[in-house]
Parts: C-alpha cells; structure tokens; sequence
C-alpha cells in the first residue's frame, strides 16, 4: 500500500475525477470561445455559483452524514420572501428580519432532523413534504407576488453580504468571501475535527458509531439546521444581488445541489464526503451552464450534459471504488 | 469500583431466553471472576451465542439477573453493556468501513489538541497509538494507521476491534470467535494479547470453535449443553482435549476416552 506512487494515490482519490473533467470542460471552451475565460466573464460566473455553492457545501456535510434534504430550494426562496416581508411591513428592522429569517430556516432545519432521526422517516419523505410545505407558506404569504427589495441599498448587512469590490479591473461579491469561508471552515470541521469523524461514522455505519457512544441523531438533527439554514442566506444574498424576492426562487435548486454533491465525489448514501470535490463539483455544474452557452449550443440544451455529466461521474465513482476495494 | 473479595466481575444467574417457542436458554448460570480468562465452550446451538448476545446487551433475555461485581445492572442495549465495561467483539465487528484505523480507534473518544473551541482532533496521537497498537496485536504488516478498515481483511479488522477493546480498558472482552480466518501470525497476536489483557487486569470470555486455541490461554472452560452450563470449572491445564470434547458432545468420561483411543 505504501509503495504506490504519488500520482496513483492522486487518481485514486475521489476528487480525481472531477478535477479532471472540469480541466477538460475549461480547455474545451476557451479553445471554442476565447472570452470563456475573460475576467469579465468570470465574474459574473462566480456571482451566482457561490449562492448555489453555500448550499453544496452545507449538503456535502448532511450527505456525509447519510441523508439529504428536498427542501432547500424552498427554503432558499421562503428565507427571502420572510426577511423583506418583515422588512417592508416596516415591522422590523432590516437586521431583525434578517436574524428572524435564519432563525425560521433553522426551525425548518429541526424539525426535518426530528422527523428524520425520531420518526424513522428517510429524509426523502420528510424533506419533500417539508418542501412543500414551505414554497407553500412563501406563495401564501407573498400572494404569490414578489417583494419590493430596493430599500436596501446601502444598508450595512446588504454591504456586508453582497457588496462588491474590485481587485483591479476585477468585480467581485462580498459572497465570494462568504463562500471561500464556508469551504474552509466546513472542510476544516469535516476532515480535521472530531465531529466531522462522527459525520462520517453516522453515515458510514450508524449501528458502530452509536453503540461507540456518537449521538447520531444529534449530529444529523445539527446538520438538517445547517443545511437550511446555508439555504437561507443564500436565498437572502441571492435577493439582495438581484434586487428581487420571489416566492418562486430556488425551485428545482435541491436537485442541482445533490447533482453538484455527488459529481464532486461524495456518496449519496453517506460515509464519504469531500468538501474539495463539492467545490470542483459546483464549478463544473455552472461553467457548464454558462460555457455551453457561450459556446453557441442553446441553453435548453443544458439538462442533457448536466444528466450526462451526473452518469458518467458516478459510473467512474463505481470503477475507482471496485478498482481501490481490489486492492490495487 | 473496589475489587470486593471473592465477588465475581460478571454474575448471571438463572438466564432463561425464548425466541418465541424456541427455548435458547433454559436457566443458565454462568460467572466470570476478576482477571480470569474464561474458555466458553458447546457445540453450534448449545445457547453460547445466546449467553454472550445477552451480556452484551444485543438481546433482552426473559428471565434472570445479571450483577456486575454484585451489583444487579440491566443490560437493554449495547450502549448499557459498553457503559458497564463489557465490551464485545464479534465476529464481523462494528468498525465503520469508510474510516481509517486511526478514527475507528477513536471514534467517540477522539483526543482533541489546541483550544476547546476548535475541537480539533490530535490526528497525530492517534496514528501514532494505532501504530503502535496494530503491532500489538500482531499485524506484522506495515499497515499505516490512515487505512481504511474497508481494504483491510476480515482478520485485520478482527485485530483492530480487539486493539481499542484492549486500549479503552473495558474490565470484560467478549471475544466471539476471534481467531477465525486468522493467518498464524496474527492468531498468535490475538493469543497474546488476551494473555497481555489477564495481567493488566481485563477479563475475557473466550469463544472458538478452535479448542486448541482455547485451551492456550485460558484459565477455565465452560462448557454449554441445551441451554445450559454443563460444566463450568474446567481446568484446562489438568483436562485433556478429548474430555472436554467429550462434555460438549454430552458423552460420559470414559466414553469419550474410549471413542478417543
């Protein structure tokens, strides 16, 4: 085991093969359209891909853990809608509804946790109705309607979450900055800490880790808030960068985020997550989407290569696993 | 925790256990003292599995007492038996096959280092108490502590449950059939080290089909017969195989000693 080279543990690990097709994808379109990689162009990638990504990276975690959650594309869009409702019916101040909201996806993120963890309920059921329930709410309480976001403008937290900054010629978001936390404190707690240890012994082989004294149900009730709550301020972030809270937006988000989770490497069905993975994961699922555009191809077209992506990533997965379970 | 005389470590008295209308235990008593290394004997459905599941609290029996050094304890789960110092290693343990050695080790009781707040695991300490471990237990191969438990063989990982039995200091080890599929090398590690476990003052029950095994480290055999203890004071190093081959199978003495010339 310890005489194989540096470059076949590379291929070995589960990022290898993300890290590889997102090389492929980028030689790809900066051959067919030279301003694939224009500074310009980045940018505005980069904007978007960090409000999806916080919600990745926070999955990643839960997925490790061994369940997933339906519900943060609701959460995403009712998490905004709540913040500017308060906000607008001047019931509170901007920071109070901005607390208030994080608090409620919290909630959401609890009681997904309990039904999961009490109930012996799989996180499928649970967190579809949860889905529902909330796009429900956010409809119901918006009439249907989006919020008025443009009071905002100026607003220190409004700054503080998305302001932008230049680095030269460069425009970027304060979620940026936000993102690049995330990815460090979350992959710090998943590889270096001893809760991550217990994420993934809950989803490893919850029997081992409880009877070694892990609460599993705790660690999976944590990590159901987490997710919802990441999906929160995304949602909000996303509201303020384009100054509009719709009840509608994030819908068909939770899929995107599993497909980014799972393309990077981490198993649907727990006991191995890589936050690295998830971040090139994220990248390939956004530059696709831009790049297939910028290439000519048109963006209906965007499910087939995002499904084909999905299969071909995991019929790799499957390989390397058999390939590394054979000893070689 | 006072050691107090001649109590027992592990009392069980009048166990009775029926899985519907199957009777597996019909009032059997079985002790096991302080630092003694008891041999568990009886042929496949003579109840010691049975006897061991519900010592180690993976299932409720329907009558009898249990007491740990005298004191009666309800065993209701695995969580209870662990929580009491008995810890059992079966045959296909409970090692989470996605973490490496190190974690498994650890899991739970992972050594954190630098400030509370970071609940930073000291990766450091428990590859270097792993290491040091695996080679007690006899894995001669260089196996890094960074391996997961999924590319280790059943022997291996039969090995590194036995080690963070040994490193966590439960005062019982329940050994479920823990030198099977083991190469020599290791077998004699895990001999070893249940020899290393009576002088730093664990007890073990010892279940293998392999007698020979059994009758190297122990210091007395029970033996079960349909539901119940038999025989429990065998001294292995005044019995000869035959007989104690002779009890399992419910043959007298001297027939055993005939069917054995």
């Amino acid at each position: 085991m310890e005489n194989r080279s540096i470059l076949q543990r590379f291929i070995a690990r589960p990022e290898f093969g993300p890290f590889v097709l997102l090389v492929l994808m980028i030689v790809v379109f900066q051959s067919i359209n030279p301003s694939f990689l224009s500074l310009q162009n980045i940018s505005n990638t980069l904007a978007f891909t960090v409000e999806l990504g916080l919600i990745a990276l926070a999955m990643t975690l839960l997925m490790t853990s061994g369940e997933f959650d339906l519900s943060v594309g609701s959460v995403f869009g009712f998490s905004a809608v709540l913040m500017w409702t308060l906000f607008n019916a001047e019931v509170t101040s901007l920071e109070v509804a901005f607390l208030a909201a994080l608090l409620v996806a919290a909630f959401i993120g609890f009681v997904n946790g309990i039904f999961v963890t009490q109930l012996k309920i799989p996180s499928f059921l649970v967190t579809l109705g949860m889905l529902l329930v909330v796009r429900g709410t956010a409809l119901f309480i918006t009439d249907g309607f989006p919020q008025r976001t443009w009071n905002a403008a100026g607003n220190w937290l409004a700054e503080l979450l998305v302001g932008d900054f230049y680095i030269g010629s460069f425009r970027l978001y304060m979620s940026l900055v936000w993102f690049v936390l995330a990815v460090i404190v979350l992959g710090y707690i998943l590889t270096q800490s001893r809760i991550g240890n217990w994420i993934q012994a809950s989803g490893g082989n919850p029997g081992a880790a409880s009877a070694r004294g892990v609460n599993v149900s705790r660690v999976k009730i944590g990590l159901f808030m987490l997710s919802s709550v990441m999906a929160a301020l995304a949602g909000i972030i996303s509201s303020v960068r384009t100054s509009s809270a719709n009840p509608n937006s994030g819908t068909g988000y939770e899929l995107e985020v599993i497909a980014m989770v799972v393309i990077g490497g981490t198993a649907l069905m727990g006991g191995r997550g890589t936050i690295i993975g998830t971040v090139l994961g994220i990248f390939i699922l956004r530059m696709m989407r831009n790049g297939i555009i910028m290439i000519g191809v048109p963006g209906l077209a965007y499910n087939i290569f995002i499904g084909a992506i999905i299969l071909g990533m995991m019929a790799l997965h499957s390989w390397l696993e058999r390939r590394h379970k054979a000893g070689t | 925790m006072s050691n107090t005389g001649n109590q027992p470590l592990i009392r069980m008295a009048d166990i009775h256990k029926s899985y519907g209308q199957v009777q597996a235990l019909v009032g059997a008593n079985f002790h096991v003292n302080e630092r003694e290394i008891v041999g568990l004997l009886g042929d496949n459905g003579a109840g010691k599995s049975t006897l061991i599941k519900v010592l180690s609290g993976a299932v409720p029996l329907t009558s009898g007492d249990i007491f740990i050094r005298g004191k009666k304890v309800e065993l209701r789960n695995t969580g209870d038996a662990i929580a009491n110092g008995i810890e059992t290693i079966y045959q296909d343990s409970a090692l989470v096959t996605q973490l490496s050695i190190a974690r498994n080790l650890f899991l739970g009781r992972e050594p954190l280092k630098g400030p509370a707040f970071l609940n930073r695991m000291d990766q450091d300490a428990m590859n270097d108490v792993a290491r040091d471990l695996l080679k007690r237990v006899g894995i001669s191969k260089n196996i890094p502590p960074t391996t997961p438990i999924g590319s280790l063989s059943g022997g291996e990982r039969q090995a590194v449950a036995i080690a963070r039995a040994m490193h966590f200091d439960s005062d019982l080890i329940i050994l479920d059939e823990p030198t099977n599929n083991l190469g020599v090398a290791e077998t004699q590690g895990v001999l070893n080290f249940v020899r290393g476990a009576r002088d730093s003052g664990h007890s073990c029950i010892f279940i293998a089909h392999n007698i020979h095994h059994v009758f190297q480290v122990v210091d007395r055999i029970v033996v079960m017969r349909r539901g119940k203890v038999v025989a429990d004071n065998i001294d292995p190093k005044t019995t000869t195989v035959q007989a104690v081959e002779g009890v399992i199978t419910g043959m007298s003495e001297h027939e055993a000693e005939a069917a054995a010339t």
